[in-house]
């Protein structure tokens, strides 16, 4: 066990004399136990950064710490690290058993016995005792899943990478395996890192979670100030489903401006919004208030598009003008029935938008927490 | 209905006719040899060759000579079949596993210059036999590989075998290294980095995942490999040039070349010296089309 720091690490790959600049600049400490969550859409840099990590790609810059090492030049042997792959990775001519005994027979000095009893241990541990004589062919995903993860925690790392591990496995299975994940990871205490495209994943799962876009880090928080208090536009679009609705507006003196409506502004919010001039205006599905009269100067009147019904709750498709197509979502509560063409008035509380500078990405203004802070102390 | 399955039928008659006239085109000479294998020398030429033997006209005698001819008894460690044998396996498994490993290396480590060696490998499958008869000659004649074998009488009759084995593995060497590498291609890369993960060298990754994993591709290439040098004349013809050191090709060879053809013996001679590669398929025939089909 020990913390992990990225240190302005770099990958620059070389496409054909142009360089492709995969990871830039990125800095995080994990501190020691935690689970740190990678999220990003794919091509983001996400996996290059966790192969860093394991040493299998080198980085072109920057240093990586475990336990106040510098392993930047070390082979993945001489990490002491483990990971979990996407495609579960497994020998598939080795029983269960086999696999998950060849890294502590390569990289300790254990006797047989040794080995056999942690593997046994941990195969009980992962309930997977009974399958430790078969081969990796006759599992389903979900058991070679296990397999992999056993694999990973007999060698007792440092750290664990996890490579969208559970991106394989069905629904369903999905989602037991990463409240299992998580009940595992807090169990055995290990730092880890886990790369995932998945931002319900990274929501649920994450300690901490570092957003990545485009090679940049975008903001490290923690699930909750990540989507509250986003660092800047593509957080807020990233984090959350269905995603933030956003407005793109032109500041004025009191009000911001758009192409389908008005919105008044507090002498507050104006401060926040100081020298910008052209603002996205952000608001939350669940922030969008459905009433049937509108009195205030937030009140807008709109058409229902369509409705998507989830049980629990409705997602409301909304447009400004009859026929148009739509162009927010308001969630609401799943007992309370619209229908489409039906026009309602849509709510947007000062108090719950988010705004930023379109042209930066910056954020200028995040929602209010008093309401949260109630519920969420730690806000 | 009716009409369609007539018609189904009517074309099903001509696809098996058809295929039977092929296999009975394919199949006549193997027939017309075993035929003439089983002959006396007499009803030979009193009858069409592709007929059966009748009575007084059937014997196996062309086989107790051919074989005699080719080998003779077993014990007898000079005979053209233990010959080529002696050459066969060692070339064989030689290639593979060289092979083997330069695909290993050349897939699945990053190192400069690579795109340059394997082209290489790639050229080494188009140089003809003929090309390389004179320069081969010559190189072993420079090497003078007896002297060094001096000292071991077993080797040192045997000296073109030796030159034997080492240039067709050499010749085997770029196929089986083409072979094994698009095998390797087509293996899970993150399984690998797994291992190298676990703490395994490449050495190490090479025994314990590459290696085991290449059985189906082993038995490709080794029945290639076998084939191609059990049935070799060219080089065998010019580097071999003791009689006692005679490999198969030859001594069937030889056996035409005495005053009376002797058909019989001949074509029988033909089968003893097919049988072992045949063997060899019989042996590896369920791994080779794993192989074949590519899975991992």
């Amino acid at each position: 066990m020990a913390e992990l720091t990225l240190d302005h690490i770099t990958k620059v790959y070389d496409d054909d004399g142009s360089d492709i600049v995969a990871v830039d600049d990125v800095s995080i400490d994990i501190a020691d136990g935690e689970f740190l969550v990678l999220v990003g859409p794919s091509g983001c840099g996400k996996s290059t950064t966790l192969r860093m990590i394991a040493g299998l790609e080198t980085a072109s810059s920057g240093d990586i710490r475990l336990g106040g090492d510098v392993v930047t030049g070390r082979p993945p042997r001489d990490r002491d690290i483990a990971m979990v792959f996407q495609s579960y990775a497994l020998y598939p001519h080795m029983t269960v058993r086999q696999n998950m005994s060849f890294g502590l027979e390569e990289s300790t000095d254990m006797s047989d016995g040794e080995i056999d009893s942690v593997v046994t241990d941990t195969a009980e541990m992962l309930s997977i005792a009974a399958l430790l004589d078969r081969k990796p062919g006759e599992l389903s995903g979900g058991q070679q899943q296990r397999v992999a993860l056993g694999r990973a925690i007999v060698r007792d790392p440092k750290v664990f990478l996890m490579d969208e591990p559970l991106s394989n496995l069905d629904a369903k299975l999905r989602s037991q395996m990463r409240t299992e994940l998580q009940r595992l990871q807090e169990d055995l205490g290990v730092t880890t890192v886990y790369v995932t495209h998945d931002q319900t994943e990274a929501m649920t799962m994450g300690d901490r979670i570092a957003i990545l876009n485009d090679g940049e880090l975008q903001q490290v928080a923690t699930p909750l100030e990540a989507y509250h208090q986003p660092a800047n536009l593509f957080v807020a679009g990233f984090i959350g489903e269905p995603s933030m609705n956003f407005f793109e507006m032109e500041a004025r003196e009191d009000r911001l401006s758009g192409d389908q409506f008005d919105y008044p502004i507090s002498q507050e919010t104006r401060e926040a919004v100081g020298d910008a001039t052209n603002v996205t205006l952000g608001i939350r599905p669940e922030d969008v208030q459905l009433v049937e009269e509108g009195s205030g100067e937030h009140d807008f009147g709109t058409v229902v598009d369509v409705v998507e019904p989830m049980g629990n709750e409705n997602n409301v498709y909304l447009s400004f003008e009859t026929d148009g197509a739509a162009e927010f979502v308001a969630t609401i509560d799943g007992m309370r029935s619209l229908d489409a063409g039906q026009p309602v008035v849509a709510r947007i509380p000062e108090d719950a938008i988010h705004l930023f500078d379109t042209d930066t990405g910056e954020t200028l203004k995040n929602r209010s927490l008093a309401e949260l802070e109630e519920t969420e102390p730690r806000f | 209905m009716s009409t369609d399955t007539e018609g189904l039928s009517v074309s099903r008659v001509a696809l098996y006719a058809v295929l039977v006239a092929m296999a009975l085109f394919y199949l006549a000479p193997l027939e017309t040899g075993l035929m003439t294998a089983i002959k006396t020398q007499d009803a030979f030429f009193s009858s069409t060759p592709f007929v059966p033997p009748f009575g007084d006209g059937f014997t196996l005698q062309p086989w107790y000579e051919a074989w005699a001819q080719m080998q003779g008894p077993l014990t007898d460690f000079s005979g053209a079949l233990y010959n080529s044998a002696f050459v066969a396996i060692p070339a064989t498994v030689l290639s593979g596993l060289i092979g083997s490993v330069a695909a290993y290396g050349l897939t699945n480590l990053n190192w400069r210059g690579q795109a340059g060696v394997l082209m290489l490998f790639v050229a080494g499958m188009f140089v003809p036999y003929q090309s390389v008869l004179v320069p081969l000659t010559r190189f072993w004649t420079i090497v003078g590989l007896q002297n060094y074998l001096a000292g071991v009488p077993f080797l040192a009759q045997r000296v073109g075998l030796i030159e034997l084995i080492v240039t067709h593995t050499a010749y085997g060497i770029p196929i089986c290294t083409i072979l094994f590498r698009s095998y390797y291609a087509s293996f899970d890369q993150s399984m690998l980095e797994a291992a190298r993960i676990d703490g395994a060298t490449f050495t190490r990754i090479y025994q314990r995942i590459i290696f085991p994993l290449s059985k189906p591709m082993f038995a490709v290439v080794l029945i290639y490999q076998f084939t191609q040098v059990w049935n070799d004349f060219l080089f065998a013809l010019v580097l071999v040039s003791s009689p006692t050191s005679e490999v198969a090709t030859i001594a069937l060879n030889k056996l035409q070349g005495s005053m009376v053809q002797q058909y019989n013996v001949q074509m029988a001679a033909a089968f003893v010296a097919a049988l072992p590669t045949l063997l060899v398929y019989v042996l590896f025939g369920d791994q080779f089309a794993e192989g074949v089909a590519g899975e991992t």
